[in-house]
């Protein structure tokens, strides 16, 4: 008798839950979005007034100038650079990953255990390290200036955690369905392309979405390798703001206002395919 | 009249004339005629520099059309790890960079990449610098870079209206300057506005407070190992900037704040602060940021003396601060392990660097932003606060470069982290001077 | 059985060729650019050298590495790497897990919440590393406005610039800005679980909460043991934002083993002991992390 459950109760008690973790939900709304509000705001300030106004009050006038300065400083010039060197490094790195991960997740055979520990292993070398035996290497093959030299690095260094964890994701998938495909007559690679693929898109967006927003952001190698004026990407515009003794903080941060535009609206496309990603895959199956 | 009016023409035109002839006679070695390229690294990002270094640049190459000139904006902050990552491939360096000289410059020159330009400076022409400067492009008894940025002094910059209100005269002696903290404490201002998070801020307190106690003799003799930073003046600079930390002179979270972001300026023009210690730079930069404050508020003193001190005879004429601001240093070489100099490119860069670079139309541009060339004649300033940085930096016996640019890099660190620990109270005068003399014993043993 | 045998081994060979052809591009640059640079610095880390390459290399055979053993900055620096990543895991991936158990039981719907929630991640460390400056600023930021209030008399509250709770603070931007990253995660680990699953569940007269505790969660195991791996990772080689915050201070207070490595190769030139810093980094996390691995990841039956 105990045990049998009361709907009334059942309901209210789960109308409380709701309230107090949309309450919760809110809350934390406040704490994600202020910090964004505050660099929008501050984008609308003449720098001459920070001084005067400090940063936490509303900008007295608004002042609109800012943009437009940024956008004559040759800002579409920086943001097509990233879009183009970015775009290309993603898809390259993701489809280099889902190779690798999936002889990983789903084959035996004998160098598996040590590739698999030698991946976790480059996860953890510190990206400074690199900078000079990369730099040279960058040199000698004459890349110095040109965009592509920094296809090598943005992809070689989001591999190891992107296979690391499409490994993961790919272990997930129930043997069962690559067994009925196997009697459908598929061999090792159309199996990848026709079931596993398919099955890891949550992980695939899950990546791109961690790695656009590193690259998107990456200073210390672009910094090193692009030196010309002409082919220097988003994070550098910066500097055109920073002198020897002071910086324009809020042209800094109109720049850093458009440049994080696009991975927001990135993220707002991208987040509807987490969901949908596997499930549809999986029911079907 | 007619007549009258064609002789001073005419007149005009023998003078110009001859100073044409003398322009052409300027002393100055001749440049290959073949196609060349100088790479030069700069941090001209933004601002006077940018418009100035460019110009130069444009009118050598106007000059000189067989030579290119790819000129590099880096950027400030990570210039010197750009360098060196830059120097460490075969190809690609820079012919020709800006650095700020001191213990960086005597580095890349031990590593072989800053040529020894004495015979050139020596033979051809170039501006007429002031000593301090020419010493502070000196290593080794060798010239090793020309100066072009300007220089800096460190004075005390403050609010006149404060000042008046509380009846305060500008404080001559350090005596004076801690009873005018303790009004200004006591009607509610912060006396200092200080922004420590890079150190070099708060350091300028301990170099003037060590040079007021003992002129240059115990940081020279703790530089070479005949003395040390646990000496007098240290242990007295030290616990003064204790002393004066517990007694609130200073603004509250001074450790985290950073001067780039112009936080203590803006302390300053606020209102909120009465005084900043700070680099000379900073008139044209409160000008910039709000010009009613300056003509109104903004006065200027040179760092009080030490009345015990000067009666035992210690000079109080040294000022700190850097006589060159930034200096090329040259990188001509003909082969990869730099044991031939590239004469002809050499030449070339030294044209650039003495003759575009410091020429009239560089310093005007330079003047007009509120630099002063480190060159003799440009003493005469207009600019009230200005004027009063550069009296006493022409009347100093001598300058003091910037510790944390004089000393070697790995010292200049630990300085620094001890800026920190001395303003923030974790470390006595003690052990602050200890910990460098470690450091500069390792760096003087290499 | 002959017959058998020779089977196996085709396929035992064919599979060794389908996970060559597949592992190649990854294995190949990864040897490239990042195999090689390790090696380099573990041959540097042998050398008094300041990466110049006109300069003289010096042999110095191992003491840069016996320094480090003793080196007394180096394993505080190491310390503060082990407190972040300690309060990375408790704090990043139960928080992140709670966002994203929330958003999969609301649904679609809230959709809203997640965008917003994933803001900090999408902004670089440079704009929150400045935000937070302001934020945590001791006059007129946030925290001593808080504080005042609280008080009812004015506070000042020096969290950047006083140790040890700099390093807190420190720790707390950083939750800030990766939670995120682990909200999405989970997201994607609720969405590989089959519906088919809650359906049973609820066919068994599971409510919510049974369902998230009993079936969901211990579901997503494995996910959940990727993510402390990479936030374990992940801690122990951070440089971004305490760069651009604190630098490493007050008197090496924030200073973690990868700025301690950056600020000795490239502020005091000594490119042969940052590289024996970065080489000992190195160590410490693959151990660590593959200890991490045997002892929390049990292997996958497939």
């Amino acid at each position: 008798m105990n045990k049998i459950i009361n709907p009334q109760r059942e309901k209210t008690k789960s109308r409380i839950a709701w309230t107090v973790a949309i309450t919760l939900a809110v809350i934390w709304v406040v704490v994600t979005v202020g910090p964004f509000i505050f660099m929008v705001v501050n984008s609308f300030r003449d720098k001459k007034m920070m001084g005067r106004q400090g940063v936490l009050h509303f900008p007295d006038p608004w002042y609109f100038q800012n943009y437009p300065d940024v956008i004559s400083n040759g800002f579409f010039g920086y943001f097509f650079r990233s879009l183009f060197i970015v775009s290309i490094s993603l898809i390259l790195m993701l489809i280099i990953s889902s190779f690798a991960a999936y002889p990983l997740a789903r084959m035996k055979f004998k160098l598996r255990g040590f590739l698999y520990a030698g991946i976790v292993a480059m996860m953890s070398v510190p990206m400074h390290v690199t900078l000079i035996p990369v730099y040279q290497m960058t040199n000698q093959m004459g890349l110095i200036n040109n965009l592509f030299s920094l296809l090598g690095p943005y992809v070689a260094f989001a591999l190891p955690m992107s296979v690391f964890i499409l490994t993961g994701f790919m272990m997930t998938i129930p043997s069962e369905m690559e067994e009925a495909a196997r009697i459908d007559g598929c061999n090792k690679y159309n199996m990848f392309f026709r079931i596993i693929l398919p099955l890891s898109k949550a992980g695939l967006s899950t990546l791109a979405i961690y790695n656009a927003v590193g690259m998107w952001n990456e200073f210390a190698f672009a910094n090193t390798f692009l030196n010309d004026i002409r082919v220097k990407t988003l994070p550098l515009a910066l500097g055109a703001f920073k002198g020897e003794h002071s910086q324009d903080t809020p042209l800094i941060l109109t720049v850093l206002t458009l440049s994080a535009l696009p991975t927001v609206v990135m993220f707002i496309i991208f987040q509807d395919k987490l969901v949908k990603g596997m499930m549809a895959g999986a029911v079907k199956g | 009249m007619k007549k009258f009016l064609a002789l001073v023409l005419a007149a005009l035109m023998v003078l110009s004339a001859v100073s044409a002839l003398a322009e052409s006679e300027k002393n100055i070695p001749e440049l290959t005629t073949e196609p060349m390229t100088i790479l030069l690294w700069d941090i001209a990002t933004e601002g006077v520099g940018r418009t100035a270094q460019e110009d130069a640049v444009n009118r050598f190459m106007a000059d000189y059309p067989n030579i290119h000139v790819e000129q590099i904006h880096k950027q400030n902050d990570t210039y010197k790890q750009d360098l060196q990552v830059g120097f460490s491939a075969k190809e690609g360096q820079p012919d020709m960079y800006i650095h700020w000289g001191g213990g960086p410059m005597a580095e890349y020159y031990k590593s072989g990449c800053v040529n020894d330009i004495t015979e050139l400076f020596n033979t051809y022409d170039h501006p007429d610098f002031i000593d301090a400067a020419v010493a502070q492009s000196t290593y080794d008894g060798k010239v090793l870079a020309i100066p072009f940025g300007g220089l800096s002094g460190c004075d005390i910059f403050y609010n006149k209206a404060i000042f008046d209100e509380l009846g305060i005269e500008v404080p001559q002696t350090i005596a004076e300057l801690e009873a005018a903290c303790d009004k200004i404490k006591e009607a509610g201002y912060y006396p200092f506005s200080l922004a420590n998070l890079p150190r070099w801020t708060g350091s300028m307190y301990y170099m003037y407070l060590v040079a007021r106690h003992s002129g240059n003799a115990e940081f020279d003799a703790a530089y070479d190992g005949t003395g040390s930073f646990t000496s007098p003046a240290f242990i007295y600079a030290g616990e003064k900037i204790q002393d004066w930390v517990n007694k609130g002179y200073f603004n509250d979270g001074f450790n985290s704040m950073a001067p780039d972001n112009n936080d203590d300026r803006a302390l300053l023009i606020q209102g909120a602060a009465a005084m900043m210690l700070h680099g000379s730079w900073q008139v044209a930069g409160i000008k910039n940021d709000d010009e009613e404050f300056y003509n109104d508020n903004l006065g200027v003193f040179r760092f009080p003396i030490d009345e015990e001190a000067q009666a035992a005879g210690v000079p109080q004429d040294v000022e700190i601060g850097t006589a060159i601001g930034n200096g090329f240093s040259f990188n001509c070489w003909l082969d990869a392990e730099h044991t031939q100099v590239d004469e002809e490119k050499l030449k070339a860069c030294y044209v650039l660097a003495t003759q575009y670079y410091n020429d009239e139309t560089y310093n005007a541009i330079q003047v007009e932003g509120g630099n002063t060339p480190s060159i003799k004649g440009y003493e005469n300033v207009d600019d009230p606060n200005n004027k009063v940085v550069i009296d006493v930096f022409f009347s100093a016996s001598n300058v003091q470069l910037w510790y944390d640019q004089y000393l070697p890099a790995s010292v200049t660190e630990v300085h620094k982290d001890m800026m920190g620990a001395l303003f923030g109270l974790e470390k006595t005068p003690e052990e602050v001077g200890q910990a460098q003399d470690a450091a500069m014993a390792a760096a003087r043993a290499e | 059985m002959a017959k058998l045998q020779g089977m196996a081994k085709r396929d035992a060979r064919s599979t060794a060729i389908a996970a060559t052809i597949f592992l190649f591009p990854a294995v190949a640059l990864l040897i490239v650019y990042m195999v090689y640079p390790i090696i380099d610095t573990f041959l540097i880390s042998r050398l008094k050298w300041n990466g110049f390459y006109t300069a003289e290399k010096i042999n110095v055979g191992w003491d840069n590495w016996k320094t480090l053993i003793q080196d007394e900055l180096f394993w505080n620096s190491f310390l503060h790497n082990v407190i972040l990543m300690v309060c990375s895991i408790l704090i990043q991936i139960p928080l992140g897990m709670a966002l994203a158990t929330f958003l999969d039981a609301s649904g679609r719907k809230s959709n809203i919440f997640k965008i917003l929630w994933f803001l900090p991640y999408l902004m670089s460390s440079v704009a929150v590393g400045f935000l937070f400056y302001y934020l945590l600023a001791t006059n007129g930021g946030l925290i001593s406005g808080i504080a005042t209030l609280v008080n009812g008399k004015r506070t000042m509250v020096d969290l950047l610039g006083k140790n040890p709770h700099a390093l807190y603070a420190v720790i707390g931007v950083v939750a800030w800005q990766y939670t995120p990253f682990y909200m999405v995660y989970f997201i994607a680990g609720y969405s590989n679980i089959d519906t088919s699953l809650y359906e049973a569940a609820v066919i068994d007269g599971a409510n919510r909460r049974q369902y998230i505790f009993k079936v969901a969660i211990p579901l997503l195991g494995p996910i959940f043991k990727t993510a402390c791996t990479m936030s374990l990772i992940g801690s122990l080689k951070y440089f971004d934002l305490i760069w651009n915050m604190t630098q490493g201070g007050p008197n090496h207070g924030t200073e973690l083993m990868a700025t301690y490595m950056y600020k000795t190769s490239f502020q005091k030139f000594n490119m042969g002991y940052g590289s024996a810093i970065a080489g000992g980094m190195f160590i410490l996390i693959t151990v660590i992390a593959l200890l991490f691995q045997k002892v929390f990841v049990v292997k996958e039956d497939y």
